[in-house]
């Protein structure tokens, strides 16, 4: 019984984060029409940032060899870990976005998705090379000292913080006269630079606020698991993420949810109930993938805006048209 | 005297000059557009008038000349900072934010707008939401004026290609602009709604609004351009009146008569 309810909190932490990252690669893809390919990696720079920021300073030894090593306290390694992936996305975002056309974008950051890996791995010093960063403190259980299983409530009550938190903003941003501008681009830029805005700059909040969520959601992951290295951001992911969004529906941020819990939690995690076959011990595995590109094929071929389409903005005009009726014409200029 | 019989120069184009590789788009142009009057810019295909919308508009560099807007230099500016300044200009296709609603695409256009800044779109949700009603104001008086309000909430993509161009000509309003550039906004319109779009810029010419038209239906061009300026191989042919300029020999053999 206490293997469920561990396995469920496993579940429902993994929601609130895969949702996290969900809204902002909404905001950069759903909302404002940026194609990235490599949205693992803003998660990842943010989980190794994070997890060095939080961790004693590496000896060499048994905890291997990092950078940083400050052991500060939560929640400074989460905030750290957003604005590493904020400076990241800054970096690629002024290669990028500036003259690029959105698929040549799409180009850039598969590449660097690429770079950053390789780089991840084989540089040691930087985050322990292929090993990885293992040991990371749980937030706050310095203070509470409970084991992991009575520890996983408190860190569900962390998440669930972190996910309204970053539902509010991100519904504010979206429903607001920057989310507007924000939409505008991704339905033409040259309209949205005919009035006036500047897009290059827009593309930019949009692409460093949507790296901060990755950020953040990649410094929930490691500070709940304790552990990263590069098998935990491989283009599988990204895609993972991607998948949540367009079937959950892109634009909507409660779509966004939705499709975290379809895909990462029924798809990803549900498959892992399927009997393990001997000699094959990868054909679960191989298998998840293969139903996850079939939902999204099947999502693509009948509900293209996803399940929970973007919503469309009717403004409340009362007291506002002075033609008394609403639809009532009015000064018809001969 | 008080008679502003002529009123001062609010966009000024001199010696203006493009080549894309080995052809010259815009030769030597340059023409002024007075505040308060439609001008019209016309000539024949391959004349250059698209060339010169997007250089005014910043849309392109030229190599040589300068545009100047209500005494600013704004050549060779980016597109946005030439909208800032108050030029706005419409597009030969009409191209509406198709996934916004009718009422969102005229929301877009105001310029700085508080609720742009992401950080004050968090924590001044007051002030941004007392700016919007006044925008909302303006977008629904522009849209009954055009006979849009009942579309308000249609998205625009929905619309028909005339209610497209007015839905283009009515954004473009709401930016509080000096200078309107509307590149053939008659182009795939209705005769009816062409008579209606042709009431609608005299209207708004007569209340200070500043046009330069790109047209190519000469009687369209004649009815409400106060002022023509015919293009012909990137350069200036001749400038005048319209019913003068049906008369001149070089502009019936380059353009009317062929």
């Amino acid at each position: 019984m206490s293997s469920l309810v561990f396995y469920l909190l496993t579940v429902a932490i993994f929601f609130c984060i895969y949702s996290i990252y969900g809204w902002g690669l909404n905001l950069q893809f759903g909302l404002t029409g940026i194609l990235n390919f490599t949205y693992i990696t803003f998660v990842a720079i943010g989980a190794y940032f994070a997890g060095v920021a939080a961790l004693q300073p590496g000896n060499g030894g048994i905890g291997g060899q990092y950078i940083l090593g400050w052991h500060l306290p939560f929640p400074i390694p989460p905030i750290i870990g957003g604005i590493a992936a904020a400076i990241l996305a800054l970096l690629v975002g002024y290669v990028g976005l500036k003259r690029l056309r959105s698929d040549y974008l799409a180009i850039v950051t598969v590449s660097v998705g690429q770079i950053v890996w390789t780089l991840i791995g084989n540089i040691t010093p930087l985050f322990n090379g292929w090993d990885g960063l293992a040991g990371v403190p749980q937030p706050f259980n310095s203070i509470f000292q409970l084991d992991f299983n009575h520890y996983q409530w408190i860190f569900l009550v962390i998440c669930i913080l972190f996910a309204v938190l970053g539902f509010w903003i991100i519904e504010r941003l979206t429903h607001s006269p920057f989310g507007r501008v924000l939409r505008a681009i991704r339905e033409d830029e040259d309209v949205a630079a005919a009035l006036g805005k500047n897009v290059f700059r827009y593309k930019m909040m949009a692409f460093v606020i949507g790296s901060i969520y990755a950020g953040v959601g990649g410094a929930l992951t490691i500070a709940y698991i304790g552990a990263f290295n590069p098998s935990g951001f491989t283009t599988m992911e990204t895609f993972i993420i991607w998948a949540a969004m367009l079937v959950g529906g892109s634009g909507n941020n409660r779509g966004m949810i939705l499709g975290a819990f379809i895909v990462p939690v029924l798809f990803n995690e549900g498959t892992r109930f399927l009997p393990s076959t001997p000699g094959n011990p990868l054909l679960a595995v191989s298998i998840r993938g293969m139903a996850i590109g079939l939902l999204l094929i099947l999502a693509a071929r009948y509900r293209p805006q996803g399940i929970l389409p973007e919503r469309k903005t009717i403004f409340r005009l009362d007291g506002l048209q002075q033609g008394g009726e609403v639809g009532g014409d009015r000064v018809v200029p001969q | 005297m008080a008679i502003v019989s002529f009123p001062s120069s609010i966009l000024k184009v001199t010696n203006l000059a493009k080549s894309f590789g080995g052809v010259k788009a815009i030769n030597d142009v340059s023409f002024i557009v007075r505040e308060g009057t439609v001008t019209g810019l016309i000539g024949p295909n391959g004349a250059g008038k698209s060339s010169v919308v997007n250089a005014i508009s910043g849309f392109t560099q030229v190599d040589r000349g300068v545009v100047e807007l209500a005494g600013h230099d704004i050549t060779n500016q980016a597109p946005h900072r030439i909208a800032a300044r108050g030029l706005i200009r419409s597009f030969q296709i009409a191209r509406e934010l198709q996934k916004l609603t009718v009422l969102e695409n005229m929301m877009v256009a105001p310029f700085q707008q508080l609720g742009e800044s992401p950080w004050r779109a968090l924590i001044s949700r007051r002030a941004v939401m007392r700016e919007e009603r006044e925008h909302l104001a303006a977008a629904v008086d522009w849209l009954q004026m055009f006979n849009l309000f009942p579309l308000r909430d249609e998205y625009a993509g929905n619309l028909s290609g005339g209610q497209k161009k007015l839905l283009e000509l009515a954004r473009a309003l709401m930016a509080k602009p000096k200078v309107v550039l509307l590149d053939e906004p008659m182009a795939g319109v209705n005769p009816t709604l062409t008579k209606t779009l042709q009431g609608y810029i005299s209207r708004l010419r007569d209340q200070g609004v500043t046009f330069l038209l790109i047209e190519h239906n000469l009687s369209v061009v004649e009815a409400i351009c106060d002022h023509v300026v015919v293009l012909a191989e990137g350069a200036v042919l001749a400038e005048g009146q319209m019913n003068e300029l049906r008369e001149t020999e070089e502009v019936i053999s380059a353009y009317l008569g062929g």
